[in-house]
């Protein structure tokens, strides 16, 4: 294979992985900034959107009305999620919060387990997309670039969701002055409950797209959930920019570095965090609001 | 955070000669165990229990204490275990104290970069930082084969001879042995961190954890304050690690997982933070419980987390604050109205 051809496999392959990870990280973000809830099960809700994805798939449902209802499915259970155990932790310090959703991470996984078993399971394609589409001299798989596109999609409604419209206005005004929010006379219960439900479909979407690329197992919630962190913590504790930076970044040093040496792939990407976070102890753009 | 947290220091000095006695007649129970039931699975499972036992004292110096969460504490455990078992496969198989020694020092020189990264971030992110580094450690654990052994972990550790002062007191492979060095190494670290808790120092921290803000703004480094009291906490990890391995003669990357991790931070909240007794508890009651559910099901998984769910919503002072439901004001089972 060419240099370019390689170069261009590289390139896609990195945007595809920044796009997963986005797509996740903003999720986790978007919570983290209207509630100051860190989720530590929202890897573990990423593998149950893929999975939930995998049995619309294998119950003869299209691939991309798997791709609506599951994050619905998802939106639903992050919904009873904030409503029975997170809720009632808003008052106490955020230490019992992580706490909770750790034990909460173990439950979800436990469930996972227990449904659908310890082997791997992959999403069945619609044929078209199972092809490769000839690209500088490499051929591409059509699903990785529809991957892409739904990222992108997903971003761009994302934005125009909290840019133009009435609940995006409250949710942006949230993440600057819950109190003055709640003071306009604007119910804060709903702005948490509305944050974590779309916390959680973001995370169903990512798993539905994850599920084609990667294998779908029980511990794929766990290095997601690890990378976002990454994310979120290069780019700046609830900052929807800086998200979309370092998740760029991580993608990228992660794909080369799997690309150059495989095993300990991981390892560069936490060492470089470790220097940004040295010189940079808030990250790339701070501790941010929603612009 | 202060009124779920402060309890337990309330009356400091108040029954201190009870607290000793009380201390004695455990350690001395503990010291007699061995020889009354002579059963060794069971003297391996009270060993077992007491070296999580320290692990889960050190990570509440850092949680019940300074107010830092750490989720890997237990990679500061491998990481001491690991050091040990490669000082005496490697270097000198027979020399007890300084393979210990060395695995301090070697978790220290390693554990001291990491948390001055870790202390430049807020609370939230360092908690982050530790779930990150840790699972950092845990790869390279597992991805090195040639050091560590990989997935095999790391295999045909030797047994040293317990010696001290000249004395041969008996062969670390003697389960007997063992556990009364391990229980004679948990006083001497639960005595050490006492002191160090009750002293200026750790008061210091107490303020860090009560009011960060305030700690600084009467002058004290809180960076430098918190990193002392990481560093303090992952050497006294990498004394259980040094006693894991001594214990076993193996260990393997498990043990260094983010699962084997929760299994610690379950451990100080059943036994109650901010306490140093509640969580050696905690880690008793823990592994007694994982024994039992393990042999009953094998999705272990939905009962751990649904445990600490319910901890975390009801109990939130863990088995230490067991006494708080019965108080006379306040709790949760009233005896007289307020």
């Amino acid at each position: 294979m060419s240099v370019i051809a390689t170069a261009v496999d590289i390139t896609l392959n990195s945007l595809v992985l920044s796009g997963v990870f986005l797509i996740v990280a903003i999720g986790l973000n978007i919570v983290y900034g209207l509630s100051r809830v860190m989720n530590l099960a929202h890897g573990s809700l990423y593998a149950l959107g893929a999975y939930a994805g995998y049995t619309l798939v294998s119950v003869g449902l299209n691939f991309f009305v798997a791709l609506i209802i599951a994050p619905v499915i998802i939106a639903i259970l992050g919904l009873i999620i904030e409503r029975t155990v997170i809720a009632p932790m808003r008052k106490r310090s955020i230490v019992y919060t992580l706490i909770l959703t750790y034990g909460l991470m173990f439950f979800l996984d436990g469930l996972i387990k227990y449904f659908w078993g310890n082997e791997p399971h992959f999403i069945e394609l619609p044929a078209f997309m199972k092809q490769t589409l000839p690209i500088l001299g490499t051929h591409y798989p059509v699903f990785r670039l529809m991957t892409l596109l739904i990222t992108a999609a997903t971003m761009a409604g994302l934005m125009l969701f909290l840019g133009k419209t009435k609940i995006g206005l409250i949710l942006r005004a949230a993440s600057h002055i819950p109190e003055m929010v709640s003071c306009m006379g604007i119910n804060m219960t709903y702005v948490h409950v509305g944050a974590f439900a779309l916390g959680c479909a973001l995370a169903g979407i990512a798993g539905v797209i994850a599920g084609p690329l990667y294998t779908i197992d029980p511990i794929m919630g766990h290095e997601m959930l690890l990378s976002s962190f990454v994310v979120i913590v290069i780019g700046g504790l609830g900052s929807l920019r800086g998200a979309v930076v370092a998740a760029l970044l991580i993608g990228v040093v992660q794909t080369l570095a799997e690309f150059f040496v495989t095993d300990l792939a991981m390892v560069i990407v936490y060492m470089m965090m470790a220097v940004i976070l040295a010189f940079m102890p808030r990250g790339l753009l701070g501790e941010g609001r929603f612009e | 955070m202060v009124e779920e947290m402060n309890g337990a220091h309330m009356n400091k000095t108040g029954g201190f000669v009870i607290r000793l006695v009380a201390l004695l007649v455990v350690v001395g129970c503990l010291a007699l165990f061995p020889f009354v039931i002579t059963n060794r699975f069971y003297i391996s499972l009270v060993n077992e229990m007491m070296i999580y036992g320290l692990l889960a004292m050190s990570l509440d110096v850092l949680l019940g204490y300074t107010g830092l969460l750490s989720f890997m504490h237990n990679a500061y455990l491998g990481i001491g275990a690991y050091i040990v078992g490669l000082f005496l496969i490697h270097v000198a198989p027979s020399s007890i104290w300084l393979a210990l020694l060395v695995g301090v020092v070697g978790t220290t020189v390693i554990a001291v970069p990491v948390g001055w990264v870790q202390v430049r971030t807020g609370g939230l992110a360092f908690a982050l930082l530790t779930l990150a580094f840790g699972m950092m450690f845990f790869t390279v654990v597992w991805k090195w084969y040639d050091l560590t052994g990989g997935d095999d972990g790391l295999m045909g550790v030797p047994h040293p001879d317990v010696h001290l002062g000249g004395w041969v007191l008996g062969n670390s492979g003697d389960p007997t042995v063992m556990y009364l060095l391990t229980l004679a190494i948990l006083m001497i670290c639960l005595l050490v961190t006492w002191r160090v808790i009750h002293s200026p120092f750790g008061s210091v921290l107490e303020a860090i954890r009560e009011n960060e803000d305030r700690a600084s703004f009467v002058g004290i480094n809180v960076r430098k304050y918190k990193l002392l009291g990481w560093t303090f906490a992952c050497m006294l990890a990498s004394i259980s690690g040094g006693l894991y391995i001594l214990y076993r003669g193996y260990i393997g990357p498990t043990t260094m997982h983010a699962f084997a991790g929760a299994a610690v931070l379950m451990m100080v909240l059943l036994g109650g933070m901010g306490t140093l007794w509640g969580p050696i508890v905690g880690a008793g009651i823990f592994i007694l419980m994982q024994d039992y559910i393990s042999t009953m099901t094998e999705h272990w998984e939905l009962f751990v987390g649904l445990v600490v769910i319910l901890l975390v919503l009801f109990l939130p002072r863990g088995f230490a604050g067991l006494g708080d439901l019965f108080r006379f004001k306040n709790g949760l089972f009233r005896f007289r109205k307020e």
